[in-house]
């Protein structure tokens, strides 16, 4: 009895086996011909399909932008039907990928992702994206500069149209003006302040994505500037001792952090916590109008500033890409095209939407988009665009960040 | 033939689900913490994983303070557990069955608060900016919110304990309580007659009963805290942390190279709860919970 019941099961199994087997592969033929294709056939063909953006949902802002604006867009115009996937690391879809990969799963439920650096490294190198597909999107090749360095490169890593830039985002210090009159200009004079002001400073915790960006500043001010990280990591015999004056900075200063450095907040979130009910007196964003719309929300003090450094703070571009299993790329691929077109950007520009900075290129807007982009109000707690643009720093290529998220945990946080 | 065969095709979706989540996912991860990884070219196994984790100070560290934790918090929550059901058991007692039914529904309300959003709770509540500290500090118990102690995210683990105290006790009360229910009515009255105080009844005839219930319970509420995640995300220190968060901190920092050292680590805790599970399973079996009631 049992025998046949066992045997019933495995016939079970293997008729369902090869029944997705063979809708796998015609899926999979189908997609690839969707490169090759013109716009037209991707736009009909995207019709009723439903997408699913996985990215991270640690912010309401972003993701009322995507819920109750591009979402019932996208639906209108092209009867695309786009599901939010929040989740809290972009390391974690990355995993689910893998994991998909190694099963030999072809149709897998995440049709974009949202990424940049490390994560985008890590998904080149392991093959877990599509392909090329950016040049492919009408929006991308009117608006946007392919060979412009924040475009063609993600943390060092060629892009190679992989992903589609979707906006740019800056590092800002968040401070409130009642508590910090005259924020620092450099981590010299931060080191100074944190310690005329014990308890009212601290960084989220490695590997969290904001106080890792915090302590590549300390790296850049510390060690001589960026210039020399432009090559890769493994190419500088001697990293560990030029690491070395940014953990004893970092270590020099831990005595007066917020709870005495015993610990540090787990996340951003945590850190926003504590500025908004006032136990810290600053707080960081790689986000410049994060601040100005957390004021409006009546969140943080109505005194809130933000604040950049003299030598200038870390800028990236983040970008939209399409997974090797979608099961719905022609959807994607138009989804992608819409959050790349001038009205979605400029919506996208608002702190009150997110005040996200803009992915295209200025210049190729046309006199009547620009005039858009320039009414957008940023509130008081925001930097003047000029400003941010003059102050930029590049970004460090993941395999040293690698190196720092690591050593931190060792070199600062178990000292 | 049908009825015969109708409980294991009924039960067959579940076991197929944990045969496939449950011990594929087990499986999966041993493998890869023996450094079994075809999705990044490795294909070898050995136990380096293993050796560097035994050898590193920070993974003996976050077990220390992960069994510290967790038996405090399975401690705490017992006493309060058992005091809460003995309570419950003495108004049954004394009150109408409304009261009784109130009680009863205010004692279970915890159970029903997930984990994350009682973490969070204890955060906004005992945070030194934190709800409590303000209202100490507006009339004037405290002269300023930082003179309010540090009982959320201190390296002792207090908030931990706290937020699972609070969640665990109702479960330990939830687990004695029907014990006690079973106590008859006239047992209080013959203990009565041979000139036995309330207390001397609890200590003669309530304890012993519920002995039993009462440290598999602690032993549950021990082994669950000894391997959840979420709590101690929220309400730890970042070094040391307790396993399973040490474990996230090394699968979501560094390269997919550092993975078999995390999987290592979740599968010593798998180890662990196996263990500490097979001892509660042989207490409970040794003391039978419900001895002498049958």
């Amino acid at each position: 009895m049992r025998k046949l019941a066992l045997a019933a099961a495995g016939l079970l199994a293997l008729a369902l086996g090869a029944c997705s087997n063979e809708a796998n592969d015609t899926a999979a033929n189908k997609t690839d011909d969707l490169l090759a294709s013109d716009w037209e056939t991707i736009a009909t063909e995207a019709g009723g399909q439903e997408v699913n953006m996985y990215m991270w949902g640690g912010n309401e802002n972003i993701n009322r932008y995507l819920d109750e604006w591009v979402a019932p867009r996208l639906q209108k115009e092209y009867d695309v039907e786009l599901q939010r996937v929040p989740v809290n690391d972009a390391q974690d879809f990355i995993n689910q990928l893998v994991d998909e990969k190694s099963a030999g799963k072809k149709q897998g439920s995440i049709d974009i992702i949202w990424i940049n650096g490390e994560n985008f490294k890590a998904a080149k190198d392991n093959e877990l994206l599509w392909g090329d597909f950016a040049g492919k999107l009408p929006n991308f090749n009117e608006y946007i500069d392919p060979d412009a360095l924040e475009v063609a490169e993600d943390f060092g890593e060629p892009v190679e149209g992989l992903e589609a830039p979707w906006g740019k985002a800056q590092f800002v210090f968040v401070h409130d003006e009642k508590k910090a009159a005259e924020p620092p200009k450099s981590m010299d004079e931060l080191a100074e302040w944190v310690k005329e002001n014990p308890g009212q400073f601290t960084y989220p915790a490695l590997p969290d994505f904001t106080g890792s960006a915090f302590i590549r500043h300390v790296l850049y001010e510390t060690t001589g500037g960026y210039e020399q990280y432009q090559q890769p990591a493994a190419d500088i015999e001697d990293l560990e001792q030029r690491l070395a004056p940014m953990w004893q900075y970092l270590n020099e200063i831990e005595p007066y952090l917020w709870r005495e450095g015993e610990t540090y907040p787990e996340s951003l979130a945590k850190l926003d916590q504590l500025y908004a009910s006032g136990e810290v007196s600053m707080t960081m964003s790689y986000d410049p109008a994060l601040a100005a719309s957390e004021v409006m929300k009546g969140r943080f003090p109505e005194s809130t500033k933000t604040f950049l450094l003299e030598g200038g703070t870390l800028a990236n571009t983040h970008f939209l890409s399409i997974p090797f299993n979608s099961s719905d790329k022609a959807g994607a691929l138009v989804a992608i095209n819409e959050m790349l077109s001038p009205e979605a950007q400029t919506a996208k520009l608002s702190p009150e939407n997110w005040g996200d900075l803009s992915a295209l290129d200025f210049e190729k807007l046309s006199a009547e988009q620009q005039k858009a982009m320039n009414e957008v109000d940023f509130g008081t707690a925001t930097l003047p665009l000029e400003e941010l643009e003059g102050n930029r720093l590049p970004e460090l290529s993941s395999d040293y960040i690698e190196v720092i998220e690591k050593g931190w945990m060792e070199n600062v946080a178990k000292d | 033939m049908l009825r015969k065969i109708k409980p294991y095709l009924l039960l067959f979706p579940a076991i197929i689900t944990i045969v496939l989540l449950f011990f594929g996912g087990l499986f999966d991860g041993f493998l890869k913490s023996l450094g079994y990884f075809p999705a990044i070219g490795e294909t070898e196994f050995s136990l380096k994983a293993y050796s560097s984790l035994l050898q590193s100070v920070a993974f003996w560290d976050s077990l220390i303070v992960t069994i510290r934790i967790a038996a405090l918090s399975a401690a705490i929550s017992a006493i309060l557990g058992a005091i809460v059901a003995v309570a419950l058991f003495m108004i049954q007692e004394t009150s109408k069955s409304r009261a009784l039914n109130f009680w009863n529904r205010l004692f279970q309300l915890p159970l029903t608060i997930p984990h994350l959003v009682g973490g969070y709770v204890i955060v906004l509540l005992f945070m030194q900016s934190g709800f409590l500290s303000k209202i100490l500090a507006a009339i004037g118990v405290i002269d300023q919110i930082p003179d309010f102690p540090v009982l959320v995210n201190d390296s002792f683990g207090w908030g931990i304990i706290l937020a699972y105290a609070w969640k665990e006790a109702p479960f330990v009360a939830l687990m004695v309580y029907p014990v006690l229910a079973r106590i008859h009515k006239q047992w209080r009255d013959v203990s009565r007659v041979y000139g036995a105080k309330n207390r001397d009844y609890i200590r003669e005839i309530v304890v012993p009963a519920i002995l039993p219930a009462w440290t598999v319970a602690a032993f549950i509420v021990f082994v669950f805290t000894f391997s959840a995640f979420e709590v101690p995300f929220l309400l730890g220190v970042t070094y040391p942390s307790m396993l399973p968060v040490y474990s996230y901190q090394l699968y979501s920092s560094g390269t997919l190279a550092d993975r078999p050292e995390a999987l290592a680590v979740n599968l010593v805790l798998a180890l662990l709860t196996v263990l500490l599970g097979l001892i509660a399973y042989y207490f409970s079996k040794r003391w039978n919970v419900l001895k002498g009631w049958e």
